[in-house]
């Protein structure tokens, strides 16, 4: 009885585990598109309304997921907070790594976003807008391995969740 | 008061200036900041080199060196992180911010077509401190009145940079806009304030205290912003700082002939070495300034100079006691 209980447990916990891999593999490509769009927009705050930074963030924000908008809002807050006398590149740093984690996202984006970071906000529009299409570009490469990636593996890790749990059962009995 | 200031300043300088002796931080007339170089104050009409601990050093060498990442730091923190929404502020080489404090910039202009079109590397930071010092215009002001009319005279104030013209026409324009004993009501005033210093205006609302009666073209030319105010605000006396260009003199000259008392403010010593730049050289010709407001100070002395200006003929009167440099 209590072995058929177990048993059970050790297979819905694989197959879990299955769907939330894939789960992450299908949003990774969706959030970089979100974030390549997100920057965009941002372009367009530089470009057309030399809006401030911090408020420029914001308002590119509203188009994004929640942990990417998070991201995006906690550097302006960052940036924001008198007294600190911290610099755009600093709180965006802080504010990526503080938040990258919590999207589905991997490594390269994360570089492309420090990277873009390091020249936020210190050159006139022309510059500004240089980094911002190199971003861009940066995302569109990775969003196409992306999704190579979830068509690849997508239904791998969901049958390799339960096919994993299933031979964890049949080695325990 | 300076808070404001000491919120822009990176770590390292913000220390220093917050070390700095009450005395001395009472009579802070500016900071200046140049990359590698030592860190000068002025104060009270005199300078020094602070060292890190805030105390005047003896040898400028022995003061404190600004260093190449706390000059980027600082022209991030001044431009709120975004410095292309600056770029005009960069191409003129200053930036207002809120409080109506100044920070002349230098460093590398960028040309396109033979004209500035950015600075880089900026290097050399001025902060200058604007203060408030209401009543310094009171005893100046009953000179300027046209008690004929019932109106201020045209005005022009001349001085020297750093000798308070901003500060008194500032002033000036609270008194008239609130009305005195010997300008009962008051009358509308309009401020042409191009590099918002008069008003320090943050998203168009003034920060100094400029009178009930008063409004302001926040970052207009003046040129422009002059035609501008006497089409639509219909103002019984216009002010604008520091006219210097032609086209400035030619819209001065349009709103005295509209009815319009004008004061204004420019750069120079004294009539003859005003009368001797274009741009004034017409408007002092004709005599239409009917007063002169000449300042000048020695240390923490201020001394204001007002002359009558009918014709040739010139008399003149000197306003007593001055004025007193005092924080607010």
């Amino acid at each position: 009885m209590l072995k058929t209980l177990g048993a059970l447990l050790l297979l819905a916990a694989g197959l879990l585990f299955g769907f939330y891999q894939s789960l992450n593999l299908s949003r990774r490509p969706k959030q970089i598109r979100q974030l390549a769009l997100a920057l965009q927009r941002l372009e367009t705050e530089i470009g057309y309304g030399a809006t401030p930074l911090p408020d420029a963030l914001r308002s590119s924000a509203s188009t994004l997921s929640p942990p990417l908008a998070a991201l995006f809002r906690s550097a302006a807050d960052r940036m924001e907070e008198s007294g600190t006398g911290r610099t755009a590149a600093e709180s965006w740093t802080q504010a990526v790594q503080d938040g990258f984690f919590r999207t589905s996202m991997k490594e390269p984006e994360r570089e492309a976003l420090l990277q873009l970071g390091a020249s936020l906000g210190i050159s006139d529009t022309q510059d500004q807008l240089k980094h911002l299409r190199l971003a861009v570009s940066h995302l569109t490469v990775e969003e196409q391995n992306a999704a190579d990636e979830e068509k690849r593996y997508g239904n791998m890790w969901k049958s390799l969740g339960v096919l994993g749990a299933a031979l964890v059962v049949v080695i325990m009995l | 008061m300076t808070d404001s200031i000491q919120d822009l300043l990176p770590p390292g300088i913000k220390s220093i200036v917050s070390k700095l002796s009450p005395e001395i931080a009472a009579r802070l007339e500016e900071i200046r900041i140049r990359e590698g170089r030592p860190l000068e104050i002025v104060y009270g009409g005199r300078h020094a080199f602070p060292d890190a601990g805030g105390r005047p050093a003896a040898i400028p060498a022995d003061a404190y060196h600004p260093g190449h990442e706390e000059c980027i730091r600082l022209l991030d923190l001044l431009t709120k992180h975004s410095l292309y929404s600056y770029e005009e502020e960069l191409r003129r080489g200053y930036i207002t911010i809120a409080g109506g404090h100044r920070i002349g910039l230098a460093g590398r202009a960028i040309l396109e077509g033979g004209r500035v079109k950015l600075l880089r590397d900026v290097t050399s930071f001025n902060i200058r401190i604007a203060r408030q010092v209401k009543g310094c215009g009171a005893k100046v002001l009953p000179l300027l009145l046209d008690r004929e009319a019932k109106a201020v005279h045209h005005t022009l104030v001349l001085s020297p940079p750093q000798q308070g013209k901003t500060t008194l026409i500032r002033d000036l324009v609270r008194l008239i806009s609130e009305g005195t004993r010997e300008l009962p009501g008051g009358r509308k005033v309009g401020v042409v304030d191009e590099r918002s210093e008069i008003a320090a205006c943050v998203r168009g609302v003034p920060t100094f205290d400029l009178g009930p009666r008063t409004d302001v073209l926040d970052g207009c030319p003046k040129a422009e912003g002059m035609m501008m105010m006497i089409r639509s605000m219909s103002p019984e006396v216009l002010v604008v700082d520091e006219i210097g260009t032609v086209q400035d003199a030619e819209a001065v000259w349009e709103a005295m002939n509209a009815g319009i008392r004008v004061i204004a403010t420019a750069h120079g010593r004294d009539l003859a070495e005003s009368s001797g730049r274009p741009a004034l050289k017409r408007l002092l010709q004709e005599g239409i300034f009917t007063r002169l407001v000449q300042l000048s100070r020695e240390g923490e002395r201020f001394e204001t100079l007002v002359r009558e200006l009918a014709g040739q003929r010139l008399k003149q009167a000197r306003a007593p006691d001055g004025r007193e440099a005092r924080s607010c």
